[in-house]
């Protein structure tokens, strides 16, 4: 059985600080949002991970990009990239860094959610035939892709998967487990052209995209739920997983 | 009630040449030792590239061996996969006709799709059209078997007039069965009038809604060739005296085996379709209901058949009474038991089980 085999001290050092855990949700309406998945190569599947989780066969990770347009925060752009994994039985992704378009919100979605963050540039460009996405911090671009020919699917036709997000938190160091909900309106599926790639810019070098799956654009209402679970990172789910924050 | 034996070939890390030899060395004892006490059927699965969770590619080639080993116990292929990019729908025609004749007609069909991106992706597969290719596959193969010579203008395939050889030794043609993980794919044999091989576990309610239905939809069905209208489902097997005993090594190769089945990627979550709705799990969850079976206390899930003989039969007892024909068992994954504990087990099963479920078999005979 493949499980991770990164030293937990590793993601304690950039992890962010989460004075409590989100006792609230927060909604986005209305928001467009990109999850484009890629194989990544197995060399180092488990070296990125801790203990608590196991990789995907094959490995996978993937950039989500979400614009939203009005929230509680105002509107905003982000975008994540995540590794597919499972933590136990269950399918997740770990988190590995977000860039946020403003610092408000990366604070916010920092200390109440356990994100990475790092302020920078997030474009989301759609048109009839393709869309865009761009993300970048300090002039560089950390990601480009393009995604031409869309396909319209159902709005239950694709999965979504729980993050895990290492995070300080008020009971120490944890993968803090956020649920995330998609009310999918509209969904197209499409071919996707990753241009740019720069995995150490992004916090984990050893990504390295090898096949490129369908990427899906759509708009959604999407929730952040309040926080419920978190995991010690160095020993398996069975046994490091707890129950936190909100009841 | 019918029993089987249901191989994935799970092989324990690393994946030395030794390891892998030894998984399937001590599979085909398994099997010998199953067809001398009693049980039904063998099943193997095709899968590939599933590290761990399954080493079974070639089931053609085992089943063969299986085969040549044995005398009465049925060969199941169970499942083809029927996608264009994985197997030629005239070579498994073939291969199935020659392996029933190997077999001296112990041939059970099954056909599948693939419910993993894994494999999908690994041949390139497009899972927008898997369910269209199987439903080709199933519509044409009887044909093969049945006809002369057969010709085929399709979607998937296409073939001028030819004599596909050899043909089945049973008449009209081997029993054919789906595969069944998907919510719904239970009504696609029944329309089709194919026997349902479940192949994922869940609880007895459940079966007992998707069975039900299957036998009112397989009664108005339009056959793509000799009905089958069983029902079959798949479960865990660990029969030891002690019940404690049996729940410690059932449970750890139970858990094992849904450990490997999570780590793979599901079509679903890697590739945005209408075509799986639903992620294809296999293993019970560590959190099913017990429903209050003697193997509670020790954490064997309701239905679960690992236990002493007495559990095992209530738990059978249990799905003979929602309408299930047949259960097949897997009986050990990655060599967490060693193998003399899992012939032991086969064996008191055949001892004390299987008689439960045919009164007029005597100890170790075939009822």
């Amino acid at each position: 059985m493949l499980a991770g085999t990164a030293d937990p001290k590793g993601f304690e050092r950039d992890a962010p600080t989460m004075p409590s855990f989100a006792e609230n949700g927060v909604e986005f309406p209305n928001a467009v949002f990109v999850q484009a998945l890629f194989e990544i190569e197995a060399a180092s599947m488990c070296e990125m991970l801790p203990p608590a989780l196991h990789p995907t066969l094959p490995p996978v990770a993937g950039i989500t990009v979400l614009d939203v347009p009005e929230s509680e925060w105002g509107p905003f752009r982000m975008a994540e990239l995540r590794i597919q994994c499972r933590s136990g039985l269950r399918s997740r992704a770990m988190g590995v860094s977000t860039v946020v378009d403003r610092a408000e919100v990366g604070v916010e979605l920092a200390e109440r959610f356990g994100f990475r963050v790092v302020l920078g540039e997030v474009a989301l460009e759609r048109a009839y035939h393709e869309t865009r996405i761009e993300v970048g911090a300090e002039g560089a671009t950390w990601a480009s892709a393009a995604m031409r020919g869309p396909k319209r699917i159902g709005e239950g036709d694709m999965q979504f998967v729980s993050t895990m997000h290492p995070a300080q938190t008020p009971v120490g160091f944890r993968l803090v487990q956020l649920d995330t909900r998609y009310g999918v309106q509209r969904a197209e599926r499409a071919p996707l052209d990753l241009e740019v790639f720069d995995a150490a810019a992004w916090g984990e070098s050893r990504i390295v995209p090898s096949l490129m799956l369908p990427a899906v654009v759509g708009i959604a209402d999407v929730r952040l739920d309040a926080i419920r679970f978190a995991c010690r990172a160095e020993v398996m789910a069975f046994e490091g997983s707890e129950k936190v924050g909100a009841r | 009630m019918k029993f089987g034996i249901f191989h994935e070939l799970a092989t324990p890390r690393p994946f030395t040449r030794e390891n892998e030899a030894k998984v399937i060395r001590n599979a085909l004892e398994q099997v010998r030792v199953a067809d001398e006490v009693g049980f039904d059927t063998v099943w193997a699965v095709e899968h590939h590239f599933l590290e761990g969770y399954s080493h079974s590619s070639a089931p053609e080639v085992f089943l063969t061996a299986c085969a040549a080993q044995t005398e009465k116990i049925r060969i199941g292929h169970g499942a083809v996969v029927c996608v264009r990019e994985m197997n030629h729908p005239i070579r498994v025609a073939e291969r199935a006709a020659m392996l029933d004749i190997i077999s001296n007609g112990r041939l059970e069909f099954g056909t599948a799709r693939s419910s993993t991106w894994t494999e999908l992706g690994g041949f390139e597969a497009d899972p927008d059209r898997t369910k269209q290719d199987w439903d080709e596959y199933v519509r044409a193969i009887p044909g093969m078997w049945t006809q002369e010579r057969f010709s085929w203008k399709g979607n998937c395939f296409s073939m001028p007039e030819r004599a596909v050889l050899p043909k089945p030794l049973q008449q009209p043609h081997p029993p054919m069965w789906v595969t069944v993980t998907s919510p719904g794919t239970e009504l696609d044999a029944a329309d089709r009038g194919l026997g349902c091989l479940g192949v994922s576990t869940g609880s007895v309610a459940d079966q007992e809604k998707r069975t039900n239905e299957y036998h009112r939809r397989i009664q108005l069905c339009d056959p793509i060739g000799a009905v089958n209208d069983q029902v079959a489902t798949l479960n865990f097997m660990h029969c030891h005296e002690d019940l404690e005993v049996a729940a410690k090594r059932g449970m750890s190769f139970l858990g094992m085996f849904g450990l490997l089945n999570s780590h793979l990627l599901f079509t679903r979550e890697a590739y945005a379709t209408t075509g799986y709705q639903s992620l294809g799990g296999l293993a019970a969850p560590a959190s099913s209901k017990s429903g209050g079976n003697p193997g509670a206390a020790y954490g064997v899930p309701e239905g679960v058949c690992i236990g002493d003989p007495k559990a095992i039969i209530e738990a059978i007892k249990r799905w003979e009474s929602v309408g299930v024909d047949q259960v097949n068992f897997l009986v050990n994954a990655c060599e967490l038991l060693p193998q003399e504990q899992v012939l032991d087990s086969l064996r008191l099963f055949a001892r004390e089980v299987i008689p439960a479920f045919r009164p007029s078999a005597t100890d170790g005979g075939q009822g």
